[in-house]
C-alpha cells in the first residue's frame, strides 16, 4: 500500500470505529473497540517504519505529513490509545456490573474515546499548520466528556476548569500560530501554503521577529494544554476524576500532542529567530514545571493526583531536555516522551486496578495490596520505581541522556537542578506506593482479596515489559525513529 | 474601504467593552451574536473591495455560525438560566472600564510595535484585534457566570480571527471553516457541561465549583 492510502487509513479507521460505536447494538461495542484500535495501532506502527527508512512521508499537497518527530508522537499515542481501549474493556465491565455505569452509557464513552483518539492521531499527521492548530484544539473538546464521565460534582468542577484554562490557552497558541503565518508573507507572498515543509524550506527567510513572538505565543499557549507551569492547574483535577483509561490517554498521550505544536513551532522559528532565545523560554517553563511537579508530589494524599503532578514534572523535563538542545539531550526528551508515556498509562492502569477494588484514591485507605491483588502489587512497584527513574527503566535512560545532555554542554549548574530536582521526585513518588503495596492494614480480612479480571492486567503487563525492554536495550527501529526525530528538532 | 473598516472595528471594540459590563446573561450573548455579525460585514465589506471569493464565504460563515447557530446553541443549552442577571462580581464596573482601557492600550501598542506587512487591513484594525482579544480573556477571567466566562472566551476568538484578517489574509478557507467548527463543537461541549452545572448545583455560578485542591 501507499504512503497516501496508509495515512488516511491511520485517520479513517478511528473515525469508523466511532461510528460503528454510534449505529451497533451495545453488545458489539467492546469487539469495534478491540479490533479497530489494533488495525489503527498496526496501521500506525507501519507508517512510524515507513517514515523512518525513507525521507518524511508527505501526501495530498503537503496536507498530511509525518516525520520522525511526529512519528515519536505518533508511536506513544497509538501505543497508549489501544491499550487503554482494551483496558477500557475490563474497566467498563467490572463498572457496568457493580452498577457504577449505566448500560446506556457505555455507547457515549466509546464513541467519544474514538473520537478522542481519532483527534490524536489527526494532531501527529497534520502536515498543514492551521489543521495542526485545529488538531490540537480538539483534543481538548473530545476529552473533556470523558473527563466528565462520571457524572459528580467534582468531575464536573474538573471538566469546566480544563476547558476553559485549555481552550483559552488554543486561543492564544492560534495567535501565534497566526503571526508564524505572518512571518512567513515576506519570504513567500501574502498567500501561501501554510504547511510543514514549505515553511521549513524558508525557515531561514522568516521575520525573526514574528517567529520569536509566534513562538512565545504557542509556547504559553500550548504550554497551557501540555500543562507547563504556572498554567498546569487545571491538570492534577483532570487527570485525577476522569476514568482511569481515559487518564492514562490524557496523561501519556494528549500532553505529548500539544508538546509536538510547541516543539514544530520551534523548528520552524529557530533558524530565524535563533535558538539560543527559544530554547531559554522552554528552559524557563520546564524548570518551574518540574519544581512544582514535585512540590506538590510531596504530603500528596490522593494517587491519582500524585500521578498527575508527576506528569506536570516530566513534562517540565521534555521540555528542559529540548531547551538545553545538545545533541544528547534532544535525544534524551524526544526517548522520555515515550517512556513517560507508556510508564504512566502503566501507573493509571494498575491504580485503576486499585481504584476498582478499593474505591478510594486515597493514598491512607489502601494497604496491603501485595496480599490483596499480588500482580496489580508487582505492576504498581515495577511502575512507581520506573516512574521516579530508577534504573533499569526507560525513563531512567532517558533523564540520564537529559543530565548527561547538559553536562556535554558545560551546563553544571542546570544539571546538578535537574538530578536534585529529580532525587526528591522520586523518594516522594516511591514512598507512598511503597506504603500502599507493602504495608498490612488493621482490618486485613475486610479486603476482598483477587484480582478482578485479565482484561486490566494484561495490557498493563504488557506495558511493564515494555518498558523494562527499552530500559536495557533500545530495538533498532525505536532507535532510528529517536535520531530521525531529533535529526529535525535540531536542523 | 478603510471608512467601512474603520467604522466597523469601532464598533466591534465597542461591543467588547459592552460585554465586559453586561451583568445580564442575555445581554451578553446578544452582544457576541452583534459582534459576530459586525465582524462579518467587515469580511464582506472587504470582499466588495477586493472581489475576494474567500472573503464572501468568510462574512457569510462568521454570520451563519457564529452570529445565529452558536447563541442559538448557548441559548438552547443555558435555557435555564438565561434571563436571569449575574448577581455577584469579582471586579466591579469602574474598575472593569479601567482595566479595558488599558488592555485596549496594550494592542494598541502591541500592533504598532509589530513589524507586519499590511495587505488588507491597516495598522489601527491590528490594534482592534488585539485589544478584543485581550478584553475577551479579561472577561473570562473576571466573571463567575460560566455563561458570561464562555461569552468571553468567544469574544476573544472574535479577535483572533480579527487578528487574522490583519495578518494571515492568505491562509485559506479551509483552514479558517476548521477553526470555526472546532469553535462551534467547543461551544456545544461547554453548553453541555453548563446545564450539567445548572442540574447539579442549580446555578451557573462557577464559586460553586472549588472542591478540589493540592
Amino acid at each position: 500500500m501507499t504512503d497516501a492510502t496508509l495515512l488516511v487509513a491511520v485517520l479513517a479507521v478511528p473515525l469508523l470505529a466511532a461510528l460503528l460505536s454510534l449505529v451497533l447494538r451495545p453488545r458489539w461495542l467492546y469487539a469495534v473497540a478491540a479490533i479497530f484500535e489494533a488495525a489503527t495501532l498496526g496501521i500506525a506502527l507501519t507508517l512510524i517504519t515507513l517514515a523512518v527508512q525513507g525521507p518524511a512521508l508527505d501526501c495530498f499537497g503537503h496536507w498530511l505529513y509525518l516525520d520522525g518527530l511526529s512519528g515519536v508522537v505518533l508511536l506513544v499515542v497509538a501505543v497508549v490509545s489501544s491499550l487503554a481501549s482494551i483496558y477500557s474493556i475490563g474497566y467498563l465491565r467490572h463498572e457496568l456490573r457493580e452498577g457504577a455505569v449505566r448500560a446506556d452509557e457505555l455507547r457515549k464513552y466509546f464513541v467519544v474515546l474514538h473520537l478522542f483518539f481519532f483527534t490524536m492521531i489527526a494532531v501527529t499527521v497534520s502536515g498543514n499548520l492551521g489543521m495542526l492548530w485545529t488538531a490540537i484544539s480538539a483534543t481538548t473538546l473530545a476529552s473533556a466528556p470523558l473527563v466528565d464521565f462520571y457524572g459528580s460534582h467534582p468531575s464536573l468542577e474538573a471538566a469546566w476548569k480544563f476547558i476553559v484554562l485549555t481552550v483559552t490557552g488554543s486561543l492564544v497558541a492560534l495567535f501565534g500560530f497566526l503571526l508564524l503565518y505572518q512571518s512567513g508573507v515576506g519570504a513567500l507572498g501574502n498567500s501561501y501554503d501554510f504547511s510543514i515543509p514549505v515553511l521549513a524550506r524558508a525557515a531561514g527567510h522568516l521575520s525573526p521577529v514574528l517567529a520569536g513572538a509566534a513562538f512565545l505565543l504557542v509556547l504559553v499557549g500550548f504550554g497551557t494544554k501540555a500543562g507547563l507551569a504556572p498554567m498546569h492547574t487545571w491538570l492534577p483535577d483532570a487527570h485525577s476524576q476522569a476514568p482511569s483509561p481515559v487518564c492514562a490517554m490524557l496523561s501519556g498521550a494528549e500532553l505529548n500532542c500539544a508538546l509536538l505544536g510547541i516543539f514544530r513551532v520551534y523548528t520552524l522559528a529557530a533558524p530565524a529567530a535563533g535558538a539560543a532565545p527559544l530554547r531559554s523560554g522552554l528552559l524557563v517553563f520546564g524548570l518551574l514545571s518540574m519544581a512544582v511537579g514535585v512540590i506538590f508530589l510531596i504530603s500528596q494524599r490522593d494517587f491519582k493526583r500524585l500521578l498527575a503532578y508527576s506528569s506536570v514534572e516530566q513534562i517540565g523535563l521534555i521540555s528542559v531536555g529540548v531547551g538545553i538542545g545538545t545533541p544528547l539531550a534532544l535525544l534524551g526528551a524526544l526517548f522520555l516522551i515515550v517512556a513517560h508515556g507508556l510508564t504512566k498509562c502503566l501507573m493509571f492502569f494498575a491504580t485503576g486496578n486499585l481504584l476498582l477494588r478499593f474505591r478510594t484514591t486515597a493514598i491512607s485507605e489502601v494497604r496491603g495490596v501485595v496480599q490483596a491483588m499480588p500482580w496489580t502489587a508487582t505492576l504498581l512497584v515495577g511502575g512507581a520505581l520506573a516512574i521516579a527513574g530508577a534504573p533499569p527503566f526507560g525513563v531512567f535512560i532517558a533523564e540520564f541522556s537529559i543530565i548527561a545532555g547538559a553536562v556535554a554542554g558545560h551546563l553544571w549548574v542546570l544539571a546538578a537542578l535537574i538530578a536534585g530536582l529529580l532525587l526528591v521526585g522520586f523518594i516522594a513518588m516511591v514512598a507512598p506506593f511503597h506504603t500502599m503495596t507493602f504495608s498490612r492494614r488493621a482490618d486485613a480480612d475486610a479486603v476482598v482479596m483477587g484480582e478482578l479480571n485479565p482484561l486490566i492486567l494484561a495490557p498493563a503487563l504488557a506495558l511493564l515489559a515494555a518498558i523494562l525492554v527499552i530500559g536495557v536495550w533500545i530495538p533498532g527501529p525505536l532507535d532510528q525513529l529517536l535520531h530521525s526525530g531529533a535529526s529535525v528538532m535540531g536542523r | 474601504m478603510d471608512l467601512a473598516a474603520a467604522v466597523f472595528s469601532t464598533l466591534i471594540l465597542l461591543v467588547g467593552f459592552w460585554l465586559l459590563i453586561a451583568r445580564q446573561i442575555r445581554a451578553a450573548v446578544d452582544g457576541y451574536a452583534i459582534q459576530s455579525i459586525l465582524l462579518g460585514c467587515l469580511a464582506l465589506a472587504l470582499f466588495a473591495a477586493t472581489r475576494d471569493p474567500d472573503l464572501l464565504a468568510l462574512g457569510i460563515l462568521t454570520i451563519a455560525i457564529k452570529g445565529l447557530a452558536i447563541p442559538a446553541v448557548i441559548e438552547r443549552q443555558a435555557k435555564t438560566t438565561y434571563g436571569k442577571r449575574e448577581l455577584q462580581y469579582h471586579v466591579g464596573f469602574p474598575t472593569a472600564l479601567l482595566i479595558g482601557a488599558g488592555l485596549t492600550l496594550i494592542g494598541f501598542v502591541a500592533a504598532a510595535r509589530l513589524p507586519y506587512h499590511p495587505a488588507l487591513l491597516a495598522e489601527p484594525v491590528l490594534g482592534v484585534a488585539i485589544a478584543v482579544t485581550l478584553l475577551g480573556f479579561f472577561t473570562a477571567m473576571a466573571r463567575r457566570d460560566a455563561v458570561l466566562q464562555l461569552a468571553g472566551l468567544l469574544v476573544a476568538e472574535n479577535g483572533v480571527i480579527l487578528v487574522g484578517l490583519v495578518v494571515a489574509s492568505g491562509l485559506g478557507l479551509l483552514i479558517e471553516f476548521a477553526v470555526f467548527l472546532d469553535v462551534l463543537v467547543g461551544v456545544a461541549v461547554m453548553g453541555f457541561l453548563i446545564a450539567r452545572m445548572h442540574e447539579t448545583v442549580s446555578s451557573t455560578d462557577t464559586s460553586e465549583l472549588s472542591r478540589l485542591r493540592g
